[in-house]
């Protein structure tokens, strides 16, 4: 696609593509890993008090934990864009990496209402029985999105 | 260097021959299990020393270790993938100096662990809903985000820094 070829070109992503510095790919590389800590870790701690786990701490207080979620994110959409973007044509051709991509979004959209939810809830409250169906389908989605990123290194 | 001609020696063994001849299915399954263990260790590890640092107050201590367990999980998870991947290919790692990065700061992690529960596991129990920390928690806690988050650092620059 001509779209693809003229992103890759750039000059700002052959640099990075071609510098062979260590501030270059490898420090994009980095930060994804480290944003996927931020969002995955904050997940798996809130999705677990959902499940059951230290209940006797009040819900809305790992509603802290959503701006973590949300920092990594944004380190990871950036960061993920650059990856794609020195590689444009080649990952767009991977199916698995749609289906990454797929399984983001998907935990996404669950996220938003498990934010409603946790953030919502009163000094007693107790976990709606939907809040956790939110929560295994986001482990779900995250899970899956972790396999598949780390399969596009050797399904090509 | 005695550890370079071990490094060589184990990756003549049997064990580690076995190991490089199923790479094609076992390194992508374990990089896998890796990266879900690294969510499992810093994620609860990482909850837990925000609670030292003295965040997220209305979480009772006693409550937030409730937390570790997943913890020990993805640290049970990474070590296993980790030895596989160690005993396999010894000499890439003893002769690239992020792998001894890695080992290091894992170290200051494990040593500060140890440190916490055995000098102040105690004090733990003391520390209520709305309580703040003691400052020799928060020096832990800041000290075990500074050591895991390195040890991640140097993993993931060892393909940059053989």
């Amino acid at each position: 696609m001509a779209f693809l070829e003229w992103l890759q070109h750039l000059p700002i992503f052959v640099t990075i593509a071609e510098s062979g510095s260590i501030w270059g790919y490898p420090t994009i590389l980095v930060l994804h890993t480290v944003g996927f800590v931020f969002v995955v870790g904050s997940a798996l701690i809130v999705n677990a008090r959902l499940l059951g786990l230290g209940r006797l701490a009040p819900l809305s207080e790992f509603g802290l934990l959503f701006p973590i979620m949300w920092a990594g994110f944004t380190v990871n959409a950036i960061s993920g864009f650059i990856l794609f973007a020195i590689a444009a044509t080649a990952k767009a051709a991977q199916a698995i990496f749609w289906i990454k991509l797929s399984l983001v979004a998907m935990a996404l959209v669950v996220t938003v209402p498990i934010a409603r939810i946790v953030k919502g809830a009163g000094e007693h409250d107790a976990v709606p029985a939907r809040g956790r169906v939110l929560a295994v389908m986001s482990l779900v989605a995250w899970t899956g999105a972790i396999v598949a990123g780390r399969l596009m290194a050797y399904i090509k | 260097m005695p550890v370079e001609a071990f490094a060589r020696y184990l990756q003549s063994t049997s064990v580690s021959l076995f190991l490089q001849s199923q790479s094609a299915w076992l390194w992508p399954l374990s990089e896998t299990v890796h990266f879900i263990g690294l969510a499992l260790l810093i994620g609860a590890t990482g909850f837990f020393d925000l609670r030292l640092l003295g965040f997220m107050k209305r979480v009772p201590l006693t409550v937030a270790r409730q937390f570790m367990p997943l913890a020990l999980l993805g640290f049970g998870l990474n070590l296993t993938t980790g030895i596989l991947f160690f005993v396999a290919q010894p000499y890439q790692y003893v002769v690239n100096w992020a792998w001894w990065g890695k080992v290091a700061f894992l170290l200051v992690a494990g040593f500060n662990a140890m440190f916490f529960e055995t000098t102040q596991g105690a004090r733990v129990l003391a520390i209520g809903a709305g309580d703040d920390t003691p400052l020799i928690f928060k020096v832990v806690g800041a000290l075990s985000l500074l050591a895991w988050f390195a040890v991640l650092y140097f993993g993931r620059m060892l393909p940059f820094f053989a």
